[in-house]
């Protein structure tokens, strides 16, 4: 039997500490301790990327990220995109309908910010690599591959620097 | 059935001295933890059998990649990201950068480490088979010290290893000299990403004029264990080449792999495809220079590669003027000449030609030189044969005004053309003075010789 421990990381730009298990997955202490609910459950073995987030800017499947793993770490969840207006992306996505019954679209917006982090003027190639583990049951993907491109078209280069710095508050 | 977090121990030593001295003190007790990719999948799943699992994804120094003289020193915790960002990886071992690029999502390949996968030694796995044939060692460290191993001799039965309770990998080292090697890697998955795979493969070779010097193989899903075909390499090793080594290799492959049927794929779908994978590698090393009708063609006497030339355009004066051409080197060289040659015959050697030629929508030519040109008249005209009465009627109608006018066939390159289409450059045509009409015809003609010499060398070449 393990004991719970205090984990300290910050979370969308605010420190947090949370009493955990070590092998609670970064996932459920998102969503149940700190109320981010955002961030979906979809397969739970790391095929789907409804999970998506951030750590310390890499895209990981937060499912498959053992709560003590993420100590010290920066995290970003979908949460932490969003200021006063939506993010760029997530504008994107609503303007072009990438979005049906929803339970992707938290992960595929993160993965999109990770993709144009590196990439932010990809080609189609890319944008399907970049979302290649983000599995979507509804739209058939061509909108959400239009989202992603209208997203990168329509970026201004601040709005793109600032994909690599947190602003957002944890609501 | 999730597994509840309570009941599994995690700790985060932050020194790989520390992690080993935990290992050394209870071996066997502690499992290794790296990106979490396999273990966290069973954990997730209520199977992870280990309840006491130490954390190895923090330390740096298996994280590292550095170039040592001759050999390069991937360190076991480097993700697969981290592989398919080394510049190094990218152009001494690319079938390890590859099949890097094929293992999971992106997400995967950021946590998901080289040390994992060898470790957790599943006969899929896809980088494996690289390693197997760039005849990588690796370095495995306990609080004894270290040793160094093939990676040839790591994988003992399915899911069993040379790795002792107490030990770790801590490099994957790659002998730097594969500069004069042809690589090939090949997944054979139901998708391009997050597939695991059906079977993969990987192939190292150095050739020399027609022989294969050196060839090393190896493939996933064919056994137990990430498998090197130490037999078939060996009937490879030294051979020219031939259909007969081929044949030879394809044989010691189906004795040498021991596939299953699995969810994935089947056993008798894995042979096959290996063996297509093998040859079609070995082909790749010795690339057809020549197209061989046109090999076998060149070498014919005069007045049979003339007789079989005729069928791409019926006037015997070409015919004989091709071929006394030969022997051509390349395709492009005989395409080139029979256009030239066309251009400067008569006008009743092109008579002769357009006189083979059955009437648009008829099927019988006037003089028919070959079967294989009836045939061809056939397939190039067939739109025109299944077309509607109505068009039909109207083209007989057109040919009948056209032979009146003119005195000839009308001429037209049927091939991708609808029969109203014909029509219409039928109409258009009987506007035509004579002269410009036979240039016109002549022009036509040409287009059939050269979509019938195209056909001719890559029909036969099948066969």
């Amino acid at each position: 039997m393990a004991a719970r421990m205090e984990i300290r990381f910050t979370v969308n730009g605010t420190e947090r500490c949370v009493p955990a298990y070590p092998m609670a997955r970064l996932l459920d202490v998102l969503r149940n301790e700190l109320s981010l609910t955002g961030t979906k459950e979809g397969c739970g073995e790391g095929e789907c990327g409804s999970c998506s987030v951030l750590v310390n800017g890499e895209l990981v499947n937060s499912c498959l990220v053992p709560v003590l793993q993420v100590e010290g770490a920066n995290v970003r969840t979908v949460e932490g995109l969003a200021t006063e207006v939506l993010h760029p992306v997530q504008r994107a996505f609503l303007e072009c309908g990438g979005a049906q019954c929803g339970i992707c679209t938290p992960g595929m917006i993160v993965a999109t910010v990770h993709l144009l982090q590196s990439k932010p003027k990809p080609s189609m190639d890319e944008i399907r690599e970049g979302l290649n583990g983000n599995l979507c049951r509804c739209t058939g993907y061509t909108r959400i591959f239009e989202a992603v491109k209208s997203a990168a078209d329509s970026m201004t280069p601040e709005e793109l620097k600032a994909l690599t710095t947190v602003t957002g508050k944890v609501r | 059935m999730r597994s509840l977090p309570s009941s599994y121990e995690l700790v985060a030593p932050l020194s790989l001295e520390r992690v080993l001295a935990l290992m050394a003190e209870e071996p066997g007790v502690w499992t290794p933890v790296a990106g979490g990719t396999e273990v966290m999948v069973q954990f997730g799943a209520g199977r992870l059998a280990a309840q006491r699992l130490v954390s190895i994804r923090e330390l740096r120094e298996l994280r590292t990649i550095a170039e040592r003289g001759d050999e390069l020193h991937v360190g076991a915790g480097c993700t697969y990201t981290d592989l398919r960002r080394s510049s190094v990886i990218a152009s001494e071992f690319p079938m390890l950068s590859t099949a890097a690029a094929w293992t999971g999502s992106i997400a995967n390949q950021n946590r998901g480490t080289i040390g994992g996968n060898i470790v957790n030694a599943s006969p899929a796995a896809d980088s494996l088979p690289a390693l197997l044939v760039y005849e990588a060692e690796l370095i495995l460290i306990s609080t004894r010290g270290e040793r160094r191993v093939p990676y040839l001799d790591f994988h003992t039965g399915y899911k069993q290893t040379l790795l002792r309770p107490d030990e770790l990998i801590r490099a994957i080292v790659l002998p730097r000299r594969y500069s004069g090697y042809v690589s090939c890697s090949r997944k054979v998955g139901p998708r391009n990403a997050q597939a695991i795979s059906k079977l993969c493969t990987a192939a190292l070779a150095r050739v020399s004029g027609s022989r294969i010097e050196e060839i090393r193989i190896a493939f996933g899903s064919m056994a137990p264990v990430p498998l090197r075909l130490h037999e078939t390499e060996r009937v490879l090793n030294g051979s020219e080449w031939s259909e007969y080594v081929l044949r030879l290799a394809r044989q010691a492959l189906r004795a040498e792999v021991s596939p299953i049927d699995d969810i994935r794929s089947t056993q008798e779908y894995r042979v096959a495809v290996a063996g297509n994978l093998l040859e079609e590698f070995l082909r790749s090393l010795f690339p057809k220079k020549e197209n061989a009708v046109l090999e076998r063609w060149n070498l014919l006497s005069a007045e049979d590669a003339a007789a079989e030339v005729l069928s791409c355009c019926g006037s015997h004066a070409w015919a004989k003027a091709v071929a006394a051409a030969r022997p051509y080197k390349e395709e492009a060289a005989l395409f080139a000449h029979a256009s030239e040659v066309w251009h400067g015959l008569s006008a009743d050697d092109w008579m002769e030609a357009f006189r083979s030629h059955p009437r648009i929508g008829e099927r019988h030519a006037e003089k028919a030189t070959t079967a294989a040109s009836a045939a061809w008249s056939a397939g190039e005209q067939r739109d025109v044969q299944s077309a509607e009465g109505d068009v039909k009627r109207a083209l007989a109608e057109g040919n009948r005004k056209y032979e009146e006018r003119f005195g000839r066939i009308f001429i037209v390159c049927a091939t991708g053309r609808q029969p109203t289409e014909i029509l219409t450059i039928l109409e258009q045509r009987l506007g035509n003075d004579d002269e410009a009409e036979l240039k016109e015809s002549a022009g036509e003609q040409e287009q059939i010789l050269q979509l019938r010499l195209k056909k001719w060398l890559s029909q036969q070449e099948a066969i």
